[in-house]
């Protein structure tokens, strides 16, 4: 074989050696000396990038507060959350409130959704107004029960909506005595 | 990293920081970590948890924001504060999420929250490439973090170690964690980062660890790949041959790192003189797209081992087949840079990427379909500049979508303020009428004179002037008859009658004197009720005037908060337009120089496959003439 094959084969080789290292070693996961060297104009473009992005979390914020102020003011503002505590013997799949029998929220519940209520969120199922005086809501909860069963179920609570802002919240909990789910609802002061 | 690394350590960076939960295998593992579900205490950060959960950090950070600005949160307040760093984090925010951490730390907080803020601060530091503050804040955690987080911050100061050159030391913290998660992962770093420092020995040793472990996902596997491949050409720059077959042939076939791997596995067996079995893998890798520069180089490795066989003609063949293969990819490649050229190849590539807002859509861009601008996609996402640029791009045009959503909402409150101020100035004449004709004065004048005229009857107990209006009309007519008797002659008739009017009298006076306090009662009564009936009626006009006055003012304030972010949007638009236009431009010259770079290595090929066929040729008339 000629010197000249040999020659190329060996810069092929090493060629191939030195790539493949550098694969490797610019996959260290998480290694800044790799990840985080970009050119300086890079750097700049992404300074940009995070102002602009605060600017817009300030401005989200903003209107956010004001959407509220404007919409809901705290005079008549009433807010309905739903929480599930365990929630073993009921898998929600849907929650229709009713205000002084008035439909104001139908929820189908997406998988994702549910799961983020089983880890500690809550839900912000309605917000909107009612002048002071006494009301009465209503909540119907749909889903599967002990033993795979659809379940449906209703809650109701009569309240008097005084001149601050009303927080109110549907619980589902799990009754251990009776095997049972069981569905509240809560004021909060 | 890889793709479902990168993935995951973005989701951990704020997954893990409600109570340090930083999940290593799984996002879901920081669960664990959290508040047990049921215990939030203020039921708006409920709110910020339930979008947290479901990775909507922008959502989750703006409702966190608002919350914390209306002081809905106050039973959360530490926790509140950690989250939100962790959310600018993870919106790529350093610089905010360094202040937040910092400013938490500056004031009391409980030591798990000061742990996990040094944690925090520490990581920020090993991103940005601070490594000795990251190791600074590394020693300030006191106490080992909850669940998975500490396995975590193992892995951290290995990793500042291993950054810092310290490796006998990392070496030394990974032997703490040999069961976290995590550490097959700090193993290959350490083995790589040890075989290119010269520590070869130790850095073998290291990828073999990983490299033989028993892998139960496909992350696993994709690593134990990774770490074959490095321990392979580890050994083939030591020239060892065997243990380079031997590591080279546990790569999968169908994984990311086959093609090397069957280039690796060309040469060692070349190595080691076998070059009818170094063809096989060649042969195979030869089948592969020309754009993957393992591929390019099987093109000249292939002849190589027919000259090694002693197959010129062979060699000779597909010298010139390599030649033209590189022509061929050269002028795609000179395509591909004069479509990117053209300008919006970014706006292409993105609009054939998944449109959902979610973190793994950037490893989808591989499955874009060929076309001349996004043909070297996968190849140009190697480069942590252009995955860089191409995530901020992307951030840029999600932001411009979302200035949309804000300018349509700003237009819509506009309006609804207007048709208030509308609706108020409606009713401003009713309203000025109603008031005009309530006179509270008048009402106030005669409530004033009941009051005294009940407390003189008291003072001076005038039980008759309580009478109802039928007992003073018998009243009066006792009196129009004790009148008349007056005029009477006097006579026992007379005093016959006399005698029974003064017991008439008596008897009336009685009755008077007998209900008195219930009438004075309940005089008085109606009169507290009446004052505060009246009481009533000034706060009412006085609301109703106020609302007048303040209607006007607070439909004013609303509208100069609409004008305010309206000018806020619009100064922010063409910011966002003007930076996503230089990242475009910018990728743009990343991707030609790239791909120029691309051009070079294949001509230089294609000058060695040319040196390679005259040298075969010359070997082959030398030896005719002989």
């Amino acid at each position: 074989m000629s010197s000249s094959i040999k020659r190329v084969a060996a810069r092929l080789r090493w060629h191939a050696c030195a790539g493949a290292l550098v694969v490797c070693g610019g996959l260290l996961l998480g290694t800044p000396g790799h990840a985080a060297d970009p050119a300086q104009d890079l750097r700049s473009v992404d300074q940009d990038v995070q102002v602009l992005k605060k600017q817009l979390v300030d401005l989200n914020r903003d209107l956010f507060r004001l959407e509220e102020e404007l919409l809901y003011p705290a005079s008549t503002q009433v807010a309905v959350f739903l929480s599930l505590d365990v929630g073993t013997f009921f898998a929600l799949d849907s929650v229709t409130l009713k205000v002084d029998d008035k439909e104001v929220a139908n929820y189908l519940y997406t998988e994702r959704e549910v799961q983020a209520l089983h880890r500690g969120g809550v839900q912000k199922l309605f917000l909107g107004n009612l002048k002071a005086g006494e009301h009465e809501i209503v909540a119907f909860f749909t889903g599967k029960g002990p033993h795979e069963r659809d379940y449906r179920r209703g809650t109701t609570l009569k309240f008097d909506k005084a001149v601050g802002a009303k927080y109110l919240e549907l619980r589902i909990s799990d009754r251990q005595a009776a095997l049972q789910p069981e569905f509240v609802v809560r004021q909060w002061e | 990293m890889s793709r479902s690394r990168i993935r995951r350590w973005t989701l951990i960076c704020v997954a893990g920081l409600l109570a340090g939960g930083a999940g290593a295998a799984h996002a879901e593992d920081a669960a664990r970590d959290l508040p047990p579900p049921g215990k939030v205490r203020d039921l708006d950060y409920g709110d910020v948890l339930f979008h947290f959960f479901q990775d909507d950090y922008f959502d989750a950070l703006v409702r966190l924001e608002v919350s914390r600005d209306l002081n809905r949160i106050e039973h959360h307040s530490a926790e509140a504060e950690l989250l939100s760093g962790g959310l600018y984090l993870s919106l790529g925010l350093h610089s905010e999420a360094s202040r937040i951490f910092n400013r938490l730390l500056a004031g009391p907080v409980p030591q798990s929250v000061s742990d996990r803020a040094h944690f925090y601060l520490a990581r920020i530091g090993y991103q940005r490439g601070y490594h000795a503050e990251a190791w600074r804040s590394l020693e300030r955690i006191r106490a080992p973090l909850p669940g998975q987080l500490e396995s975590e911050r193992r892995l951290l100061a290995s990793n500042v170690l291993m950054a810092q050159g310290r490796f006998s030391e990392a070496v030394g913290a990974l032997q703490q964690a040999a069961d976290d998660d995590w550490a097959p992962y700090a193993r290959f770093n350490l083995g790589v980062a040890m075989v290119r420092s010269g520590s070869a020995e130790e850095g073998r040793r290291l990828l073999e660890s990983v490299g033989t472990m028993a892998a139960q996902s496909d992350e696993e596997r994709s690593l134990r790949d990774r770490a074959n491949l490095a321990l392979g050409f580890a050994h083939l720059q030591e020239r060892a041959g065997e243990p380079a077959v031997a590591a080279l042939s546990r790569v999968r076939l169908d994984g990311p790192f086959t093609n090397r791997a069957l280039l690796g596995l060309g040469w060692a067996e070349s190595d080691v003189q076998r070059p009818e079995r170094a063809l096989v893998p060649w042969l195979e890798l030869r089948e592969g797209r020309l754009l993957d520069s393992a591929v390019q180089e099987s093109f000249l490795a292939v002849p190589y081992a027919y000259a090694q066989l002693a197959s010129n003609g062979q060699a000779a063949q597909q010298y010139r087949l390599a030649v033209q293969a590189y022509a061929e990819e050269s002028t795609r490649i000179d395509e591909s840079i004069a479509a990117i050229r053209e300008g919006g190849f970014l706006d292409a590539i993105l609009d054939a990427a998944p449109q959902d807002e979610t973190v793994g859509w950037f490893w989808q861009l591989q499955n874009v379909p060929d076309a001349p601008h996004t043909r070297y996609l996968y190849h140009l996402l190697a480069s942590h500049e252009f995955q860089e640029g191409l995530k901020n791009y992307r951030d840029l045009r999600i932001m411009q979508r979302n200035l949309e959503r804000s300018r349509e909402s700003l237009a819509a409150f506009d309006h609804m303020v207007q048709a208030r101020e509308l609706a108020a100035a409606a009713r401003a004449p009713r309203k000025a009428e109603v008031l005009a004709n309530t006179d509270l004065d008048n009402l106030s004048q005669r409530q004033d004179a009941l009051t005294e005229r009940v407390a003189a009857i008291s003072a001076s107990r005038a039980v008759a002037a309580l009478a109802t209006d039928v007992e003073r009309r018998q009243w009066a007519a006792l009196e129009r008859i004790e009148h008349v008797l007056a005029g009477l002659p006097p006579g026992p008739q007379r005093e016959a009658l006399a005698e029974r009017a003064r017991l008439l009298r008596g008897t009336q006076l009685w009755q008077f004197d007998a209900e008195y306090k219930v009438r004075l009662r309940r005089a008085e009564q109606s009169l507290r009720e009446t004052g505060v009936a009246l009481d009533e009626a000034r706060q009412r006009v006085a609301l109703v005037e106020q609302a007048g006055e303040s209607a006007p003012r607070d439909t004013a304030g609303f509208a100069q908060r609409v004008d305010d972010l309206a000018q806020r949007v619009d100064a922010i638009g063409p910011r966002i337009d003007a930076t996503a236009a230089a990242q475009q431009q910018m990728l743009a010259n990343v991707a030609v120089q790239e791909l120029e770079a691309q051009k070079r290595r294949l001509a230089s090929y294609a000058m060695q496959a040319q040196f390679a066929l005259a040298s075969l040729y010359d070997g082959a008339t030398a030896g005719g003439a002989q």
